[in-house]
């Protein structure tokens, strides 16, 4: 094989993966018509291909991976929030320059425009601001009905007089709209991930529930059935997904949490919902069977067993 | 012509949209972040998967890859896309873990030799009994051309794997694994081709 027939083999390869520049190809062609050596390296590679093609041995990524990986690294981005010092929080900031009492009037103009817009357009409540701007008056920051809380002192410089604030501002807020509107959906997603209020969160969970059509929604599920810590709203989460658990994904989150939840009463309602929505399915047995063998939990041990029965 | 227009505006739009969470991100905001990784996560973990062979090594490669973004995302500047970028981690932190194996590897064999530990198993044998390739899971399906595929795979050197794996299994262009890997698309031409020439002359009689 002489060096020509080398380059002609590296624009097979590229050939086969679609990356072989246009005006390469008609010498290739020519090439490969009265070269046996390259005639033959394009067979053994278009054949490679093939295999490849065929193999179809769960190049896939376990569902039921995803789901703990994403856990792993939600568990692990709290903990380092909870380790973050608390002038490094995201919070609102208040620094006493020209430049960003500009930048606040000018937020503070945008939020209300916003807000008149869409009170006005869609007839919907939202919490009253202040309308005083005036860049001396850094309260006029805060919405008359708002709250300030862990207020801090990031900085102050007695020579220029300059102190840097922090803190959090919350407010009421009252919203109506349909569940496919994105701000509904946003607000009740914000809910859900609300780690001091159980019980909003539950609520949430509900009214996601009522319609759990979509990928987003699914995946928010997911999420309250894998990530929380309130078992409440973990069964909750799975009564909302049971009817969709013959997809893979919510299979495979059912999987984690018969394996995973601490809480038996969860663990049976997972498992009820797989074994009645995956009927005489083998491949679901078999794996009921691996993950429950060590449950101590007769009963899920005994609708396994069950369950591997009607598959036989 | 208009599907071309209506493509490339949804991708304009795209981008836009994950300039704005970036941004968003580095400004500390959370939720953002989450969303970035939500864009880009079953991509990085089929990579890990690939390339370390199981569950475990996956799901740290994962892990470490998105806790270095999320710590490094200040830094980021936009000479790149987020995809590139993301996937210059994931590709740095596999290949590292990688050589810690065959560091590993290396260590045990070498105390293998002195046959002072007769009872311990040898390392070819616990290594391939923790991989993708060879794991339960994995021999449930047992399908020849599926092992041999798997064997052809180990032959690779962890470059030509990475490359393999990113044209193969991941569909990316030859230029943009070259950004990747921190080079240029030739040398990642010359991978591939390596990479190729390696698994027909294994793959030859399937």
């Amino acid at each position: 094989m002489n060096l020509n027939c080398k380059e002609y083999q590296h624009q097979i390869t590229l050939l086969l993966y679609e990356e072989l520049p246009e005006g390469a190809y008609p010498g290739l062609e020519a090439h490969l018509q009265e070269c046996d050596d390259c005639r033959s390296a394009f067979e053994s590679e278009k054949a490679m291909h093939s295999v490849f093609a065929n193999d179809t041995t769960g190049w896939d990524v376990p569902s039921d991976l995803l789901v703990e990986s994403r856990k792993a690294l939600a568990d692990q981005l709290d903990r380092i929030e909870r380790k973050r010092p608390w002038w490094r929080v995201p919070t609102f900031s208040v620094v006493f320059t020209p430049m960003r009492l500009l930048e606040s009037a000018a937020l503070i103009a945008m939020g209300l425009a916003l807000g008149v817009y869409v009170s006005n357009q869609q007839g919907r409540n939202i919490a009253e601001l202040v309308p005083n701007s005036a860049p001396d008056n850094q309260v006029s920051l805060i919405p008359r009905n708002g709250a300030i809380s862990n207020l801090q002192v990031v900085n102050a410089d007695p020579a220029t007089g300059q102190v840097e604030l922090a803190g959090e501002v919350s407010q009421p807020l009252r919203f109506r709209g349909r569940m496919e509107d994105d701000v509904v959906r946003q607000l009740l997603f914000s809910a859900l991930r609300d780690p001091n209020n159980p019980g909003s969160r539950l609520k949430a969970v509900e009214v996601l529930s009522q319609k759990p059509t979509d990928e987003p929604i699914e995946e928010a599920l997911i999420g309250a059935l894998v990530y929380d810590d309130d078992a409440g709203v973990r069964m909750r989460a799975l009564e909302g997904l049971k009817k969709f658990a013959n997809e893979k994904h919510v299979r495979a989150a059912f999987m984690y949490t018969l394996q995973n939840d601490q809480n038996a009463g969860i663990r049976i309602e997972a498992i009820e919902a797989l074994t009645t929505h995956n009927p005489k399915d083998p491949d679901l047995a078999q794996k009921l069977t691996e993950a429950t063998e060590k449950d101590d939990n007769p009963y899920i041990r005994t609708k396994v067993l069950q369950f591997v029965g009607t598959t036989k | 012509m208009e599907a071309i227009l209506k493509r490339t505006a949804q991708r304009v739009h795209e981008s836009e949209d994950e300039k704005l969470l970036i941004e968003q991100a580095q400004s500390g905001d959370r939720e953002a972040f989450e969303q970035l990784v939500r864009r880009h996560d079953r991509d990085i973990l089929r990579l890990a998967f690939h390339m370390l062979g199981n569950r475990e090594e996956a799901r740290e490669v994962f892990q470490e890859t998105f806790l270095k973004a999320y710590r490094s995302l200040g830094r980021f500047r936009f000479e790149s896309s987020f995809y590139t970028w993301i996937y210059r981690i994931a590709t740095n932190v596999s290949l590292d873990h990688l050589r810690k194996r065959q560091t590993l590897k290396e260590e045990i064999s070498y105390e293998s030799d002195t046959e002072t530990h007769p009872d311990r198993p040898a390392l070819k044998d616990t290594l391939a009994a923790t991989t993708y390739y060879s794991n339960p899971e994995r021999r449930l399906y047992g399908k020849e051309v599926g092992q041999k595929i798997q064997d052809a795979l180990k032959t690779l050197s962890e470059k030509e794997r990475l490359v393999f794996e990113l044209r193969h299994y991941q569909g990316l262009r030859l230029k943009m694994i070259g950004e990747i890997m921190g080079s240029t698309e030739e040398t990642a031409k010359n991978y591939l081709f390596r990479a190729t020439q390696k698994l027909r002359a294994y793959l030859t009689n399937v």
